[in-house]
């Protein structure tokens, strides 16, 4: 108690030291808690991102689907129906199902004009362009409850109507580069020969093609969207006859932290045909990637709280300097080394938990402001920028609230061993 | 009957000095007895505080061996010194060293307070508005050492010293920072706690006014007790 009392009392009596050292503190925990928040904030938008840009939080195959998924093996599929849907439903926090079918498909574009009357052939800048993407057949309706942020991404033009639709949505520098006419629904439908083909083999590999118009665009979200585009899902069974069959269930889940359950309680209910994915089992490289930030976050975190620390070493140690007298006094009177330790160390305490708390605070607010407000950031290979939200758990808060405190009590041990290793008749000496 | 409190028998203290040692102390015999009111003198340089070090148990002898009322502490080690220091002795320094964070009853109380097995706050809390009634200082219990005069200060070291209810005082030149009226008001105060409460006294000064107070008075040249009539030096 005493101890305490006298710990306390001289952090007041330096002021200027006092107030810089906690300023430092108070500086380090705020710049962990704002990295760290914005760090948070930045693994959200591209979890989000990718879950409800793209993958869904769970998705359903045929056994063995995901090993040969770079095939995008068409007879790998399932029957959909109704009643399979409701029984992906039912399961326990999943709140939405979306059948998909992903294949390799070919666009093709319409000349820009008709070919001369004298029967030369069309100069090479007015021939329509052919290329190969990876098409996604999705029910728009079900698909944006599942993926809503690909939905709102649509940014030129729209999502094609209903999953019979003959128009088809592409990424926008894919798009661009095929110079696809796109749709403008205040004109009439042009002709068959100025709309676009699309082009894919069925299971058999016989090729069959569809007429259909660019109805709208998707940004990117990552450098390998480039050749990417969906298309009806009716449409697609149509091309591909596959007529009432997929080859892949999206499911939103919600909370996300769910899907594990809800992955290990699909594949009880669906049995060794079926095989169940989570998100990042799906991605494995997000997993890594946010590994990897957190990795080089603490080790950022562990040097910066060091430089702090130091600063609170290098204080202290003046301090001790300063009470040499006092602390022959103390000596003298009868207190114990192991007291004098507890005195220094106590301070460090005092000190360290005042700078958490203010940094916490401090820190909290600052990143429930930008939480607020958004930071847009652009991410490689992204043509749309993401607004990141910072945010900050409890838990890295409260090793915050229990570490700076920590930290600087263990940065006060030199020096309280340097004064309690002093004689007291030369500690009495001193000036 | 009468116990001695101190027994030194052939005390000598060197300095090691990087290659040379000075030696303050050359074989020093004292004994101190129970309710003694003692001062030594001595040229500057001579030993005083060298041998007042060894007797408040804060330095040890390089060679002879030290009898604290009845202990022989010769060969104790830190902790056990200091636990000696705490229950048997108290000290007046003379540039006071109060604890500037704490007041004056704070500081009164601060030897007590941070022993293992502290009294309960509001019986230390009596002794030490009783103590300070003793040294003059009741209405000064909650003022900080800097508001305080340097008589004042040397009282509430002197409070400090006897809180512990020491066997021993020990005060090196305790009057040396005062003037002269001040240190008379210190003597007396002394004196007077040394016949009500019976406490020992063994303090050092230069000063032959001092010495006059006394009821015993050694001398100390070159690190040895001499004999004979004091003088002025
Ligand atoms: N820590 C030390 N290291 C080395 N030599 C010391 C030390 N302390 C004292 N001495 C030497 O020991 C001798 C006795 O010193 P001491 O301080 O005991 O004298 P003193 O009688 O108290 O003098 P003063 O009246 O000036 O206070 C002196 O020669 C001094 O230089
Ligand atoms: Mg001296």
């Amino acid at each position: 108690m005493t101890l305490l009392k006298v710990a306390s009392r001289n952090l007041r009596r330096n002021r200027r030291r006092t107030t810089i050292t906690l300023v430092a503190l108070v500086v380090g925990v705020v710049v962990l808690v704002g990295l760290r928040g914005f760090i948070n904030g930045q693994q959200r938008v591209l979890v989000e991102n990718l879950i409800q840009g793209r993958l869904g939080a769970v998705q359903v195959h045929r056994a063995g689907y995901v090993k040969n998924v770079l095939s995008s093996p068409l007879t790998l599929d399932m029957a959909d129906d109704p009643g399979f849907r409701a029984r992906l439903a039912r399961v326990p926090h999943v709140t939405a199902v979306a059948p998909r079918i992903e294949f390799g498909a070919m666009v093709s574009t319409p000349d820009k004009r008709p070919p001369p009357d004298d029967g030369s052939p069309l100069p090479e800048a007015d021939q329509g362009k052919t290329s190969f993407f990876i098409a996604t057949a999705v029910d728009p309706a079900l698909e944006a409850k599942v993926t809503p942020r690909r939905t709102e991404l649509v940014t030129v033009g729209h999502m094609f109507p209903d999953a019979q639709a003959s128009q088809v949505v592409l990424n926008a520098e894919f798009a661009s580069g095929l110079e696809a006419p796109l749709l403008d629904p205040a004109r009439p439908l042009p002709p068959v020969e100025q709309q676009t083909a699309l082009l894919a083999g069925d299971r058999d590999g016989a090729l069959n093609g569809e007429n259909v118009m660019l109805s709208g665009t998707l940004p990117s979200f990552s450098p390998g969207d480039k050749r990417n585009g969906l298309v009806p899902l009716g449409l697609a069974q149509k091309l591909l006859r596959m007529e009432g069959r997929v080859t892949e269930y999206a499911l939103a889940v919600e909370p996300l932290e769910a899907a594990p359950t809800v992955r290990a309680a699909l594949q009880a209910e669906l049995g060794p045909d079926y095989e169940v994915h989570t998100w990042d089992e799906l991605f494995p490289f997000i997993k890594s990637l946010t590994g990897t930030q957190d990795f080089v976050f603490s080790i950022v975190s562990g040097v910066f709280l060091a430089v702090v620390l130091l600063g609170v070493v290098n204080a202290m140690l003046m301090t001790v300097l300063e009470r040499t007298r006092e602390i022959g006094t103390m000596l003298a009177v009868g207190m114990r080394r192991r007291q004098i330790v507890t005195l220094f160390i106590l301070e460090g305490l005092v000190i360290g938990t005042i700078g958490a708390s203010l940094g916490v605070v401090l820190g909290s607010l600052l990143t429930l402001y930008l939480n607020h407000q958004g930071i847009p950031l652009p991410s490689p290979g992204a043509t749309v920028p993401s607004i990141v939200r910072p945010f900050i758990t409890a838990r890295f808060l409260l090793a915050a609230l229990v570490g700076a405190p920590v930290g600087a009590a263990l940065a006060t041990l030199w020096p309280a061993l340097r004064a309690a290793a002093l004689r007291p008749v030369e500690a009495l000496q001193s000036p | 009957m009468t116990t001695n409190i101190i027994e030194l028998k052939d005390v000598h203290k060197a300095y090691e000095l990087g290659k040379t040692t000075v030696t303050a102390l050359r074989g020093v015999d004292l004994t101190v007895g129970a309710g003694e009111f003692t001062v030594v003198t001595g040229p500057s340089g001579s030993g005083k505080t060298t041998l007042l070090n060894i007797i408040g148990c804060l330095d040890r002898a390089s060679k002879g061996t030290y009898v604290l009322d009845g202990e022989d502490v010769s060969s104790r080690d830190f902790d056990a010194l200091a636990d000696v220091r705490n229950r048997k002795i108290g000290f007046i320094f003379q540039s006071f060293n109060l604890i500037p964070v704490l007041d004056v009853a704070e500081n009164i109380e601060f030897p007590c307070a941070v022993r293992k097995n502290a009294e309960k706050p509001a019986v230390l809390r009596a002794r030490v508005e009783a103590l300070a009634e003793a040294v003059g200082l009741k209405p000064y219990l909650h003022h900080k050492p800097d508001e305080l005069s340097g008589g004042q200060r040397q009282r509430v070291a002197i409070a400090r010293a006897l809180i512990t209810e020491p066997r021993l005082v020990l005060a090196d030149e305790p009057t040396a920072n005062l003037d002269s009226q001040t240190s008379e008001q210190i003597l007396d105060l002394m004196l007077a706690l040394n016949k009500d409460k019976g406490v020992t006294f063994l303090f050092s000064t230069h000063d032959p006014r001092v010495v006059k107070h006394a009821h015993r008075a050694l001398q100390i040249r070159d690190g040895r007790m001499v004999d004979g009539p004091l003088d002025a030096h």
